[in-house]
């Protein structure tokens, strides 16, 4: 599996480490009644079969998080983005 | 007490001059310990990142080298010269004392590190000081090509005993010397 990391070009996975599912948004309130959600951001996670958003560091490279788009499946690569970028795009939808 | 303090090179007791390895008529290639080196670690500050790359490219006799997203070493300066002349648009750190730089040239260079490192080091894929992160033997490198068959390979000075015996290792089948 390789993956596309837009600072340093096509590295082999054995570069990068994996931190886990990118589409779960932390909630924007303190309040103890929002804690059902915060019980959702902090334990509970999807395992889904198929395309996949997921923080990946580039551990042995350049150290940037970045947020690989693949297939659960056959592990096909869809699309890298900084995580920076990620949080930008998600902040404007 | 004194204030000068004498900076030993991580390899001085294990890099030693010579010729080793395979007795070809040539060495493959040939090792040198960069030291002592001055290292300053470069991480530009927020929305500063275009300035400080046009400030480094007209900073005339210094080698900045890029090390990741809006980050360079920047070579052969004295720290406080750089962060006075980078002074709002990055934050230094001094890493002279933390990182070792060893170059490695010869006719069998891109053999040698083509072992450690999946990055294509090809003339026409990577260009001369051009820079790249990535690691060999486990050991994050820094690695820079300074010549057509010349690279400088920069590692964190405690893994740099390590790193130096798989490097002479990889070199042994091809020749090599130590100046």
């Amino acid at each position: 599996m390789r993956i596309n990391c837009p600072h340093c070009g096509t590295r082999p996975v054995e570069e990068f480490t994996f931190n886990g599912d990118a589409s779960v948004q932390r909630p924007a309130s303190n309040d103890p009644k929002t804690m059902d959600q915060w019980f959702d951001y902090v334990y509970l996670r999807d395992n889904p079969k198929g395309r996949f958003d997921e923080y990946v560091h580039h551990s042995s490279g350049c150290r940037a998080w970045l947020v690989v788009t693949r297939d659960t499946q056959t592990h096909e690569v869809f699309g890298v983005v900084t995580a920076r970028d990620h949080a930008k795009k998600r902040v404007k939808a | 007490m004194s204030d000068q303090f004498t900076r030993i090179s991580p390899l001085a007791d294990i890099a030693f001059q010579g010729r080793f390895g395979a007795d070809h008529a040539a060495p493959g290639v040939t090792l040198s310990v960069q030291h002592p080196a001055a290292i300053v670690a470069v991480i530009a500050r927020k929305g500063k990142a275009k300035a400080l790359a046009e400030a480094l490219q007209n900073w005339r006799g210094v080698r900045a080298q890029w090390a990741g997203a809006e980050q360079y070493f920047v070579l052969d300066k004295p720290f406080d010269e750089v962060r006075k002349k980078l002074d709002g648009l990055a934050s230094c750190s001094d890493q002279s004392h933390g990182r070792a730089i060893i170059r490695i040239e010869g006719p069998k260079v891109r053999h040698v590190l083509c072992k450690g490192t999946p990055v294509d080091l090809h003339e026409s894929e990577f260009e001369i000081d051009r820079s790249a992160l990535t690691q060999m033997a486990h050991v994050g490198v820094h690695l820079t090509r300074i010549g057509r068959d010349a690279f400088e390979l920069s590692v964190f000075r405690g893994f740099s005993e390590s790193f130096w015996e798989w490097l002479t290792e990889q070199s042994e089948e091809f020749g090599y010397q130590v100046i």
